[in-house]
């Protein structure tokens, strides 16, 4: 078959994909990380969570929130120790001394907790003169809440 | 040279796997300071009143008359309420053996409606 002009015509492009860029690229996104990346103060308890559509981020530096986590047995965990409900406050208060009254205090509670529990707790935090506390929940989606 | 952008990767590969993106987000509250009581007179306050079943009774002020609602009716209730006296106070009372998610629902539907002075209490005989 002979060849016409203009059909197969040599590209001036480049049949390889450019690499000197990659070092860049990768550059971005490890800075990216870096910038982004916190490390979290505690491990993650097993917890069904609660949802809540009106949830806002806590307007606080990460380090200056303290979690407590509640299972659904009403055990007590926070910065990855157990404790009972009486020692809460004794925990709490130096702490929220130290942070210059900074410290807001997130209550994880599994969903399925009997609200006795959290009423202690809530008295607990009271008598260590807390005063910011975010029910912690994750962001429900408008249509499921429709469902409901 | 040639070995930055190895040492980027590396980094990167460290950065990717080691971030856990922070889900801080909740139901903000103020909790009262100790030993601060506050006398509300009665035609100010809402009560919502949560049973175990996650049903919620309503009853205003003085008024002896109990409306049941779900949770996520509330929002409309307040609105059209504090729209009547904006000096209205939510006082959540949840029964003891209620699970928390319907507090927390309770809770999300107040502020959904951009209720800011709320009360928690647990509910007593």
């Amino acid at each position: 078959m002979s060849m016409k002009g203009g059909f197969k015509r040599k590209s001036k492009a480049s049949e390889e994909i450019p690499s000197s860029s990659l070092a860049d690229i990768a550059f971005l996104l490890l800075i990216f990380f870096m910038v982004t990346t916190v490390f979290p103060n505690d491990q993650e308890r097993p917890i069904d969570w609660t949802e809540a559509s009106a949830a806002q981020k806590i307007d606080e530096k990460s380090k200056n929130i303290l979690n407590i986590w509640v299972e659904r047995d009403g055990s007590v965990y926070m910065n990855d120790q157990q404790f009972q409900m009486e020692e809460v406050s004794q925990y709490i208060a130096p702490r929220y001394a130290q942070s210059d009254r900074a410290l807001v205090i997130s209550i994880r509670g599994d969903r399925e907790v009997p609200y006795r529990i959290i009423d202690q707790l809530q008295d607990e935090l009271v008598a260590a003169g807390v005063v910011r506390v975010v029910f912690a929940a994750q962001l429900e989606q408008q249509m499921q809440r429709a469902r409901r | 040279m040639s070995s930055t952008a190895d040492i980027a990767f590396l980094l990167l590969i460290f950065f990717l796997v080691t971030t856990v993106f922070p889900k801080d987000k909740g139901l903000s509250i103020v909790l009262p300071e100790e030993s601060s009581e506050v006398q509300v007179s009665q035609k100010n306050i809402l009560h919502l009143i949560i049973q175990p079943t996650g049903i919620v009774d309503v009853k205003r002020g003085e008024s002896q008359q109990v409306q049941q609602m779900r949770p996520s009716e509330i929002e409309g209730l307040w609105r059209q309420e504090v729209a009547n006296n904006d000096g209205l106070i939510a006082a959540v009372k949840t029964h003891p053996d209620a699970a928390y998610r319907f507090m927390v629902d309770v809770l999300d539907a107040l502020h959904a409606a951009n209720a800011e002075r709320i009360s928690l209490q647990v509910l007593e005989n």
